[in-house]
């Protein structure tokens, strides 16, 4: 047998080394013991994880090849010392080597006692989940009056003394032997065949099928209908393949995750109980191999990208297309960020393709109101454009009087509706508005965002021209593909076919400076590695900080509460990272106090695609009482405000036809949202307000009334002004909504190349940043849809000037 | 009253911490709190000559000129932080700035104990002869599910639990009081002595 002894404690001089050293020599015909001395473990501190340092690794893989342990330790203040007591905290964080091991206490002391209640404190301790190990009980081996106890060959000197260390070190050895065998594993065969089973996951059930040969678990598959698309069904296929790759149900959950992972997790060791076997047997297994590499990993490239959603694989793709190597980092186990989470449309003027649409009722009294506005009202950066605007809608009139004309846009529309829409006053009375050369760029360039993104490989569907939530105007070009989706797809493709490297579950953590200059950042890698890579520049396109609840109650100055719990619509990735890398090296911060909620999301989860969610001229919002309070198409902010004023909690009512323009949907995801109780249907309006919980009359006479609306144009008392389907035709829907946030406007300061910016207003070199890490362009509310214009022009812009500057 | 409230953890994430500011800003009417990190404090090793480290001077200088210490204590593997240990390691050592001295155990733990066993343990140590803390009897302040107790501006939000918090800390001034009381009627005829565990004790025999 192979004993490891650890000394203790750190003294020069100890007579528990003493002792350990004695039994070494003495039952050296009986174990090889070694010992193990504490001196350099340095102090735990779980926020500084050294478990993977030189020296924790060295005695975390002894001990794991020994067959068992022997601990001397001292008796400091009736306790332990605290070096020993670090260096079994830090076997009990990351790695557990002393699990199941058996362990021998052993002890010295210059008093009487021998260490005793030093030796019960140990004990205890070991026996702490996560230490786990197993000590031999009795056999308490305590010497006291150690400075008389050996003589000078450092042999112990009282016979009696021998005898009794010789019976409790046979004893471990016995020990030792039974003890190693609870830890073999134990023979067991699977139930062969396929195992339904449930697992709780992030937003409800998830049935599993598990199949299972007499030795192995064979398959396992997920129906994922209920968990948001994204990063869950990263989980679904990685969590299985780990637990498939290893036979072990010790994998680690994916980070931003973990009630998913561990809910695939559970279900496995449930269908595991089903096929007759002791779960216990598989979580005591090793993990797999693959989480098991933590080799540091070093790389050089032109441009590295901190970001793999729409903002950083546009800057990818473009340094890719200009001829220059990039590497994306992206923090989760996918690429895709928010940008998979939106809705879809992109906001680009496109008056040849618009003008194939007729225009909706109403939507000139828009442009009317809009135009109507009084110059002294508007900044003078803006008040060229909105007089030219002023023109090119006064010839759109001329050419159609009274007949019904084509859809009217143009990228003048797009601006001004941008600078209206951002333009916010705080509480403390600032107002603030997009910075004009960055809107400019946003809506001039727009369309070209929208055409390169057809050439990257996305596909639209032309035939409807899309006004998303809160966007103002109907100039979305909408991917075939739903959601966000279509675009990461497209862009991840692009890139990886170009020789691009994506590498993920790895945060950004530093920048590498070299004279005073970036040249690339470190990340931590998937299993704790250290990633470094060594760039001409770097683009950061990490996205804004909506999951960051501290850091938005922190900058908030436009909000009158955020609550603590509030939910977000956004990956809960988007804790800020770029902006504090950033402040890092000086970078300005711009507009950082406003923030703006999304009014429809799921009241319980956040989520925004849940429910039925219908272009707004179809829709029809009221409050708990069954009551409308707002004009549907009014901004979110508005919206928001007087959702806040109502409660919090409303309600989309729909009606069959409307549910057919509902983009987010299909009929089997309805069915489960309505038998999740998740969303209201019903086959009278009467007994749809019952279902959620609102006056039955009052509910039909408000939506009696909003038809009545649409069929006259006018709505007299929210002056909504676009109308197209009435609420009439059996089945009925109630979406529940509450506010959520939604999207970060402040951050990094840039200017028109996508260059960061100090505090003086000068570049930092070598820095670049797009979308939703920048500030200074929607300001005080983004329109719906600009966001998607934001990364992908902004992020084109930050690949390029990057490139430039390279060559 | 001037308490010195050590926070028993180096993490840089606490609930152990949050607590003790929480009772800074919540008792400051009835006693002045400083809150002290230990963090920067060397790990405990025998030193090879009598040398104090600067931050083990400064913590015992705080300590001794504090009427009382408030300690609160994560649970690490049923046991105080090592972190922890050390820094009282270092007080045996060199000053011994805790005999007589008022001390109030409080404790966090995500889990629902607490901090119990730590808790349990902290008392036996702040007991042993080289340290001969006053420590306050029958008073467990146990925090369990810490992470949901304090709301976003630091205030503990379960009004049980301040209440007892409120009952803890009157009794705690009101011993401190009585204990200095007591002490003033100690004879002061304790031998100075210096504690050591291994070496130097045997260099004197």
């Amino acid at each position: 047998m192979k004993f490891i002894a650890i000394v203790g404690t750190n003294a020069k001089q100890s007579y528990n080394r003493k002792l350990l050293q004695f039994m070494k020599k003495h039952f050296e015909s009986k174990a090889e013991i070694e010992l193990l001395e504490i001196t350099e473990v340095p102090m735990f501190n779980q926020s500084d994880n050294q478990s993977y340092g030189e020296v924790i690794q060295r005695i975390n893989d002894k001990i794991i090849a020994c067959d068992g342990v022997i601990m001397a330790t001292p008796e400091y203040n009736h306790s332990i010392p605290s070096g020993l007591k670090s260096l079994i905290e830090w076997l009990s964080f990351d790695l557990h080597p002393l699990a199941g091991k058996p362990v021998m206490i052993v002890g010295a002391s210059l008093g009487t006692q021998g260490s005793s209640r030093a030796q019960l404190h140990l004990r205890q301790i070991l026996d702490a989940p996560g230490v786990e190990a197993n000590v031999m009980p009795g056999y308490e081996f305590l010497l006291g009056r150690a400075n008389t106890a050996f003589d000078d060959a450092g042999n112990l000197n009282n016979e009696g003394t021998v005898d009794f260390l010789e019976i409790c070190f046979l004893r471990f050895l016995r020990f030792a032997k039974i003890a190693n065998q609870l830890n073999e594993e134990e023979e067991f065969s699977f139930k062969p065949g396929e195992y339904d089973v449930n697992a709780i996951g992030h937003s409800g059930n998830l049935p599993m099928k598990v199949s299972f040969s007499e030795k192995r678990i064979e398959s396992i598959k997920i129906d994922t209908k209920g968990e948001t698309e994204g990063i869950a069904d990263v989980v679904f296929v990685r969590i299985p393949d780990k637990i498939l790759e290893g036979q072990t149900l010790n994998v680690d959950a994916l980070s931003g995750a973990s009630e998913t992972s561990n809910g695939v997790i559970d279900g496995v060791a449930k269908a595991v109980k089903l096929a007759g076997v002791n779960p216990d047997i598989l979580k005591r297994r090793p993990k797999p191999a693959s989480s098991r590499i933590r080799e540091d990993e070093e790389y050089t490239c032109d441009v590295v990208v901190v970001g793999g959603g729409g903002a950083g694989l546009s800057a990818a793709a473009t340094v890719l297309q200009n001829g220059c190597s990039a590497i994306v980092l992206e923090k989760y186990p996918a690429v895709g960020g928010n940008t998979i989470r939106s809705g879809g449309p992109v906001n680009a003027a496109d008056p040849k393709w618009q003008m194939g649409f007729e225009e909706n009722p109403g939507e000139r009294h828009t442009i009317e109101a809009l135009l109507s506005t009084d110059e002294r009202e508007i900044h003078s950066e803006y008040l060229e454009d909105f007089r030219a605007l002023k023109e090119e809608f006064a010839a759109y009139q001329n050419k159609f009087g009274a007949q019904k004309g084509h859809l009217f846009d143009s990228p003048l529309l797009h601006r001004i509706q941008t600078y209206f829409g951002g333009k916010r006053t705080d509480l403390n009375g600032s107002t603030i508005y997009g910075q004009y050369d960055l809107v400019k760029i946003l809506t001039d360039r727009a369309l070209e965002s929208v055409n390169w993104l057809e050439e990257i490989g996305v596909e639209y569907d032309k035939s409807i021209v899309f006004a998303p939530v809160g966007a103002l105007w109907r100039r979305g070009h909408k991917p075939v593909k739903s959601y966000g989706t279509a675009f990461i797809l497209a862009l991840t493709k692009y890139v990886e076919e170009h020789a691009g490297k994506i590498i993920t579950d790895s945060p950004a953590k530093e920048f590498i400076i070299e004279k005073g200059e970036i040249k690339g950042v470190i990340a931590t890698g998937v299993n704790g590695q250290k990633i470094t890579i060594h760039a001409k520049a770097v683009v950061l396109a990490s996205g804004g900080f909506g999951a960051n609840t501290k850091m938005l109650k922190e900058y908030n100055t436009y909000w009158s509460h955020i609550d603590d719990d509030i939910r977000t619509t956004n990956s809960y990735a988007m804790t800020g990272d770029g902006i504090q890398l950033g402040k890092t090296v000086g970078a300005a911060l711009t507009g950082m106090g406003f923030t703006q909620m999304m009014p429809v999301a799921d009241p319980e989860t956040g989520e925004l695609f849940s429910g039925l969610q219908v272009p707004p001229e179809n829709f029809v919002i009221v409050n708990r009482e069954g009551k409308r309070f707002i004009n549907e198409f009014s901004g979110r902010d508005v919206l928001t405000k007087a959702a806040i004023d109502q409660g919090g909690l409303f309600y989309l009512i729909a009606d069959d036809e409307i549910k057919k323009t509902a983009a987010n949907t299909s009929q089997e995801k309805i069915d489960h949202q309505v038998e999740a109780g998740t969303l209201f249907r019903a086959d009278t309006l009467e007994e749809l307000a019952v279902k959620a919980g609102m006056d039955p009359a009052s509910l039909k006479a408000t939506v009696e009334k909003y038809n009545s609306y649409v069929d006259q144009g006018f709505d007299p008392e929210f002056h909504k002004d676009t109308f197209s389907l009435k609420v009439e035709k059996a089945p009925f829907y109630a979406t529940p909504r509450k506010p959520a946030v939604h999207h970060t406007m402040g951050g990094l300061k840039i200017d028109t190349n996508a260059c960061v910016l100090d505090e003086n207003g000068q570049p930092i070199k070598n820095l670049y940043a797009a979308g939703e890490v920048a500030g200074g362009i929607h300001a005080g509310n983004r329109l719906g849809g600009n966001a998607l214009t934001d990364i992908f022009t902004f992020g084109r812009i930050a690949g390029k000037t990057a490139v430039d500057n390279i060559k | 009253m001037k308490y010195l409230a050590i926070v028993g953890t180096n993490s840089e994430v606490s609930t152990n911490r949050m607590l003790l500011q929480f009772m800074q800003k919540h008792f400051s009417p009835e006693a002045e709190i400083e809150v002290y990190e230990i963090k920067e404090l060397p790990a405990f090793m025998e030193p090879e000559d009598s040398e104090v480290p600067e931050k083990v001077a400064e913590l015992s200088d705080k300590i001794l000129k504090a009427d009382g210490v408030i300690i609160a204590t994560p649970e690490y593997d049923h046991a105080i932080p090592a972190v922890l240990k050390s820094a009282l390691e270092w007080i045996s050592y060199t000053s011994q700035a805790l005999t007589d001295k008022p001390v109030l155990i409080v404790g966090a733990s995500h889990g629902t104990l607490g901090s119990s066993r730590a808790q349990a343990h902290l008392r036996q140590i702040l007991d042993s002869p080289e340290l001969a803390a006053r420590i306050m009897p029958s008073s467990e302040f146990l925090l369990g599910k810490s992470q949901s107790a304090f709301d976003s501006s630091g205030n503990l939000i379960y009004p049980d639990k301040v209440s007892e918090l409120d009952e803890i800390f009157r009794e705690f001034v009101l011993f401190t009081d009585i204990t200095s009381k007591l002490l003033k009627e100690k004879v002061l005829n304790k031998k100075v002595k210096k504690y050591t565990w291994q070496e130097q004790e045997d260099k004197l025999q």
